[in-house]
């Protein structure tokens, strides 16, 4: 109903709705009459979407290759997993718990080893246009928007947070390219997992007290409504006031500071999760979204392990990922919220098939995996197929486009939905790319 | 709807009619005439009986017909002129009648050919009649359609090789054509041979899916795109029919398109029929009415069908219409003034701008607004031109003066700023995409301050940039020449000076012909090649020596063809001694040249009014005009005249009234962003916001690295890390213009204002402006006086006093000041300019 509404006057959502019933003494079944006389019976699907910086080694996580050569397989061994005959890596214990719940992709593939090229295309679904190769600087996401960004501008807003945010800092691929400052991220550059952790300024700055506080936001108030009729002024001028008054009720509403209030948490959940950053950064995202942002963004950084790859993952990268995406699905799932949140894990690219001289993997394009789960993607399976190396796709291929057309549909937006740039170009948000049938329900 | 239902009837009819259809002119009878009562049902205009009477003359185009082939057509268009001088399209309320109709006949308003001879057209409205000569030859034979000349114009039409279908890189579907028919021979092969024959098929044309799909007859991705009874239908099938020539004889090359009228006022809910004629260069003109593509640039105002029929509505304004055909473009004004247009006073300056931007009101029927008060004057005047407001001090000495020079004298005060330069150069960093994560610390500083020392010594602009375009040398001492450093290819090049400095967007011409101007690549990669040959040579650490070894070959990537080197629209460059951008600064820089000096004039147009003349201020083409043409003239003609001294022009924008206007709309010019008649308001931008709350708060924002006391207009390195600059829309310079900047809202910036630690110490600062006020002995509303003069460059009004009342009540003096300086830093005349 949400994304349909975009386009009408209907602006309630499915969560405001139930609320209305249950003030109004309506029972569920007229609540859903209503819903569906509204135009849907979907609820708003939300999506949680965690970024591996660095590119994810698929080989010795998803994707294993037991009977490959040694300088190949690597040093994991694979491990029987919550669904018969899927197996995942022996560093994902956690993990292999949930894959009833997962969708494991293996067959993604694009053509470009350089970090920035491969981040900005599973970030938006579009590369990033010709240049000379190899880390080349791409400004903030300037070519295409990112899928944040798209939620932002066609989705509608629930409550009083901002629809798109990222935490615990800016994804460099998360920008809103041509669709303007309006849809980009609102960033929450501070992490969860430390004890000062804190919203940028949404709290008062030391020295104000909530009484002078109310006081102020009285006295800007009277002044701007001391003009009559603003918006003749212009969109800016009445956006400032659209904004100042969503800022007030963003440092006022209960519900976003409680939202960002992760230590309303018990200490069990937190540590379920896991005290990382990570983990953290999954058990706000859940907040976020059961508060009413529509699309958090997690990044995760220092994966391009080009050395000491086992080590790496087995050590250091891999256990937080594993506790906090088995933690964060279990509890989506126990609060009835994996319907209508979609979780995303994505990479740049995967790794080498053959170990390096440093004992490590270097970049590899041509064949990775990424999991996704909730909201209609299909539980339990797994998707695609690579060689017996690892090394190339061979079963159902799935494009960074088709990934976006996908990702879209289920969050409810028409994937060929047409966006102009600023030189009036018209450009589909997920251009080239079809809907993965095979990973609906 | 209707058109719906038509198209239905025939599907269902389908393949049956399809072959008697396309040659039997009972049948074409009935489908014009259905056409045209279709137009006429719908069409809103008032009854002729009201204005007949008014007509004093009937004019017709063409004023003969000559047509060669069987059911050739010619389209007519009838304007009557009013005994009030004004014009009226009375072409679908004309009579016609054919003296001999075995050699044509008219149906709707289009001649059709039948036999060959000479016969004329009677034209009647009312007692008003005049006639035009019809010479029809060539019928017996029938015409012969060619690929290049008859098809890929309805291709184009239907959309069928635009981005988002055929003409995608992939192709759609297994079909793919080149976009926006760039490579005919390219299409014409996709057409023949791919497919096995399945898209085009000689013995059986109606099963061709060229036909098939367009019409839906079967499923299209696309949806129908052409009705089986349409003139593109008839071409399509003919020409299979035919054999599918490539093309019928020794093609004669396009070489221009015209269409009338060129511009026309129209009323309320009018109509007006457009005529478009295509030029060939064997002297042949043919009517491509119904072959071309129409769009309208503001379809609010005036919106075009398929048939080139214009309709205006109820919102007055101009819409100019874009007629597109084979890489051939003309525009059609339109102007719908307001019906209820109050008497608009003279204004009372004797500027030309003024007189301009009056005759432009006036014709539109919009009143311009008050002149705006001294106050807010002053605060534009200075945020405007200098990037910062002036002390309190002079505000008030301003705000006494009684003189009638003031304004004058202040204007000149403030364009001898030394924060001019700081400004202008901030503008021009942005646009020559002055980065220092490409051009590294050196480079960044030095290009900034050239640039700073260009409008510091306020250099004539033709002279800076004819040096910036031939720069040579070191890059840590040449400032200028790392343009060539941050841009490093030849094509990027071609793309970067053409927009920055013409006007000229050939980003689109680097791939394909661009879709709305007359660039095709050998234009794009003819004037890169003025750059091919700059060398680059590192002569140590972070430096490059920058020089061009002399004129080159230029080849079009993908196709590898060769290009001459040539200006735009000039001929072939085939030797140079030396530098060849000599000669492209001389082209380029020149008073003749038809964009340089409308687009700096439009580009400082649209620095102190927020919109350009022409909009985007640096997409200068026919499809796009300016608002006001006469006006942008004047100004390119001033700055030509004035020997491109920027701060004259400047001076002589600031002191029209036009500038001067209040930004409060009356009762009819509230919609207005393009004519002028009051004010746009605007944010501030990201540094001259941050600056002005260290002047405000007295508090000066420190930035890492650099000196303190720098500002932030002042910055060379756009990376510094800012989470204020950054989230307030500072340019990334990664394009060659001003579209970088934002100066959206966002809830970030409203909370960084409001809740920011670093903007409430420099609020509450003990060395602070709110402090130092509190301590003295001024009263409480002297203390507030301060304040908004500080803040929002005037008096308080009876809010502002009220909410000190309060806060002054409320809490201790000190507390009080600092709330009261909180809440003008958060107010809508803060972040604004109005």
């Amino acid at each position: 109903m949400a994304q349909r509404s975009s386009n009408s006057n209907l602006t309630v959502s499915r969560r405001g709705l139930i609320k209305v019933g249950s003030l109004a003494g309506l029972g569920l079944a007229d609540v859903l009459r209503l819903q569906s006389a509204l135009g849907s019976e979907r609820p708003d699907v939300n999506c949680i979407f965690i970024f591996i910086i660095g590119g994810m080694a698929h080989q010795d996580m998803w994707d294993l290759k037991p009977d490959a050569p040694s300088e190949i397989r690597g040093d994991f061994r694979p491990i029987a997993s919550a669904v018969p005959g899927t197996f995942v890596s022996e560093i994902l214990p956690h993990t292999a718990k949930v894959t009833d719940k997962l969708a494991i992709v293996r067959s993604m593939s694009h053509n470009d080893p350089d970090h920035t090229a491969g981040y900005h295309v599973m970030m938006t679904g579009q590369h990033p246009g010709t240049g000379p190769a190899f880390n080349r600087n791409i400004a903030n996401n300037n070519v295409h928007p990112s899928f944040g960004s798209m939620v932002a501008k066609v989705a509608t807003k629930n409550g009083s947070l901002p629809p798109y945010i990222s935490i615990p800092n800016f994804l460099n691929s998360g920008g809103p390219a041509f669709l303007g400052a309006n849809c980009s991220p609102f960033v929450i550059e501070s992490d969860p997992a430390s004890p000062e952790f804190s919203v940028r300024d949404i709290v008062l700055p030391d020295g104000v007290t909530s009484d002078r506080s109310v006081r102020r936001q009285a006295a800007l108030r009277k002044l701007n409504a001391y003009e009559q009729d603003v918006d003749r002024l212009g969109k800016q001028v009445q956006a400032l006031d659209v904004f100042q008054q969503k800022a007030y009720s963003l440092m006022t509403s209960q519900s976003a500071r409680q939202a960002f209030d992760i230590s309303l948490e018990s200490d069990k959940v937190r540590e379920e999760y896991g005290m990382t950053s990570l983990g953290q950064c999954c058990l706000m995202a859940r907040r976020l979204v059961d508060a009413g942002c529509r699309f958090v963004s997690i990044e995760n950084g220092h994966w391009d392990t080009h050395r000491k790859n086992t080590m790496s993952l087995r050590d250091l990268l891999v256990p937080p990922l594993d506790q906090a995406l088995a933690a964060l699905i279990t509890d989506l799932g126990q609060r009835g919220m994996l319907e209508s949140t979609l979780v995303v894990l994505a990479t740049e690219f995967g790794r080498t098939p053959k170990i390096n001289h440093m004992a490590g993997r270097d970049h590899w394009p041509a064949a990775f995996s990424v999991v996704m789960a909730g909201a209609g993607i299909k539980p339990g399976i797994v998707y695609g197929a690579t060689d017996q190396n690892a090394a190339t796709v061979t079963d159902r291929p799935v494009s960074p486009s088709d990934f976006a057309a996908t990702l879209l549909h289920v969050l409810g937006i028409d994937p060929q939905t047409t966006v102009q740039t600023p030189v009036g170009r018209p450009v589909q948000l997920a251009s080239g790319g079809r809907v993965v049938q095979g990973l609906l329900t | 709807m209707r058109r719906h239902s038509r198209l239905k009837f025939h599907s269902s009819l389908g393949r049956t009619i399809f072959g008697v259809l396309l040659w039997c002119s009972a049948i074409w009878a009935t489908r014009i005439n259905a056409d045209e009562r279709e137009t006429v049902a719908t069409g809103g205009a008032t009854p002729v009986a009201r204005w007949l009477n008014d007509v004093a003359v009937l004019q017709v185009e063409p004023k003969t017909i000559q047509l060669h082939g069987l059911n050739r057509r010619q389209s007519i268009i009838v304007t009557a002129r009013m005994h009030d001088g004004s014009e009226r399209d009375v072409t679908r309320d004309a009579e016609y009648q054919v003296a001999n109709t075995d050699i044509g006949k008219v149906f709707g308003a289009t001649f059709v050919s039948q036999s060959s001879g000479e016969t004329s057209v009677r034209i009647r409205l009312g007692a008003i009649q005049t006639e035009i000569s019809v010479a029809s030859q060539g019928v017996e034979s029938p015409p012969s359609l060619g690929f290049v000349r008859d098809v890929m114009p309805v291709l184009s039409k239907a959309g069928c090789n635009s981005g988002g279908c055929h003409g995608r890189a992939a192709g759609q579907n297994g079909f793919k054509l080149s976009v926006f028919g760039f490579d005919p021979i390219g299409d014409y092969t996709a057409l023949i041979k791919e497919s096995r024959g399945r898209r085009l098929n000689v013995a059986s044309p109606e099963q061709s899916l060229l036909l098939t799909k367009p019409t839906g007859l079967v499923p299209h991705g696309g949806g129908v795109r052409m009705s089986v009874d349409s003139p593109d239908f008839e071409i399509l099938s003919t020409w299979i029919r035919q054999g599918m020539p490539i093309d019928s004889r020794q093609p004669s090359e396009l070489v221009g398109i015209r269409a009338v009228p060129g511009s026309r006022i129209l009323r309320f809910r009018d109509l007006q029929q457009i005529q478009v004629t295509a030029i060939y260069s064997d002297g042949l003109e043919r009517d491509v009415t119904s072959a071309v593509a129409y769009s309208s640039n503001s379809p609010q105002i005036a919106d075009v069908d398929r048939s080139g029929l214009v309709r205006s509505g109820e919102v007055p304004g101009e819409a100019a219409i874009t007629v597109a055909y084979m890489g051939h473009v003309a525009a059609v004004r339109t102007l719908i003034p307001r019906p209820d247009a109050p008497v608009i006073p003279n204004h009372t300056g004797s500027s030309t701008i003024d007189q301009l931007v009056w005759q432009r009101l006036k014709t539109l029927g919009t009143p311009p607004s008050e002149l705006a008060d001294d106050a807010t004057f002053l605060r534009r005047l200075a945020l405007d031109t200098i990037g910062r407001t002036v002390s309190t001090a002079e505000i008030r000495e301003f705000l006494r003066d009684t003189s009638l020079d003031k304004r004058s004298r202040m204007i000149e005060r403030i364009l001898n700023r030394d924060d001019y330069a700081r400004f202008w150069s901030m503008k021009w960093s942005d646009i020559l995409m002055v980065d220092r994560q490409k051009l590294g610390d050196r480079g960044a500083y030095e290009f900034r301050r050239w640039l700073h020392h260009q409008f510091a010594t306020n250099r004539p602009y033709d002279e800076w940039v004819r040096s910036l375009i031939t720069a040579t040398g070191d890059s840590g001492k040449v400032g200028a020449v790392n343009l060539f450093r941050g841009v490093d290819s030849h094509d990027g090049l071609a793309r970067v000076t053409a927009q920055a400095f013409l006007g000229v967007r050939l980003e689109c011409a680097q791939c394909h012909h661009h879709p709305f101007d007359q660039w095709s690549q050998d234009d794009f990669f003819g004037l890169a090649g003025f750059f091919n040959g700059l060398q680059r040579q590192p002569v140590g650490t972070g430096r490059t020596l920058v020089y061009h070894a002399g004129l080159r070959e230029t080849r079009i990537p993908v196709s590898n063809r060769l290009v001459p080197t040539r200006v735009l629209g000039g001929p072939a460059v085939t030797s140079l001694d030396g530098d060849p951008r000599a000669a492209l600064a001389d082209w380029m820089t020149s008073p003749a040249n038809p964009w340089f000096a409308r687009m700096a004039a439009n580009r400082i147009w649209k620095h102190f009014f927020g919109r350009g003349l022409v909009e985007s201020e640096d997409d200068m083409r026919t499809t796009n005009p300016a608002s006001n043409e006469p006006l942008l003239d004047y100004l390119a003609e001033r700055l030509v005249e004035q020997k491109f001294d920027q701060k004259e022009l400047i001076r002589e924008i600031l002191e029209s009234q036009t500038y001067q206007l209040s930004s409060g709309p009356n009762d009819y010019n509230r919609d207005d962003e393009q004519n002028f008649s009051r004010r746009i308001v605007r944010r501030l931008a990201a540094e001259v916001l941050l600056d002005a709350i260290s002047d405000v708060t007295e508090v000066p924002e420190e930035f890492p690295g650099q000196p303190p006391g720098t500002r932030a207009v002042s910055l060379w390195d756009n990376r510094l890390p800012s989470y204020f600059l950054e989230i307030f829309g500072r340019p990334e310079r990664t394009s060659p213009c001003e579209c970088g900047r934002s100066s959206e809202p966002t809830i970030a910036q409203a909370l960084h204002l409001m809740n920011a630690p670093e903007i409430e110490a420099r609020v509450t600062s003990s060395t602070g402006r709110a402090a130092r006020l509190a301590q003295s002995d001024l009263s409480e509303q002297q203390i507030l006086d301060e304040i908004c003069l500080a803040t929002v460059g005037r008096y308080p009004n009876g809010a502002e006093r009220e909410i000190a009342h309060d806060l002054f009540t409320q809490a201790p003096r000190s507390e009080a000041a600092v709330d009261l300086l909180w809440v003008m830093l958060n107010s809508r005349d803060f972040v604004f300019v109005r």
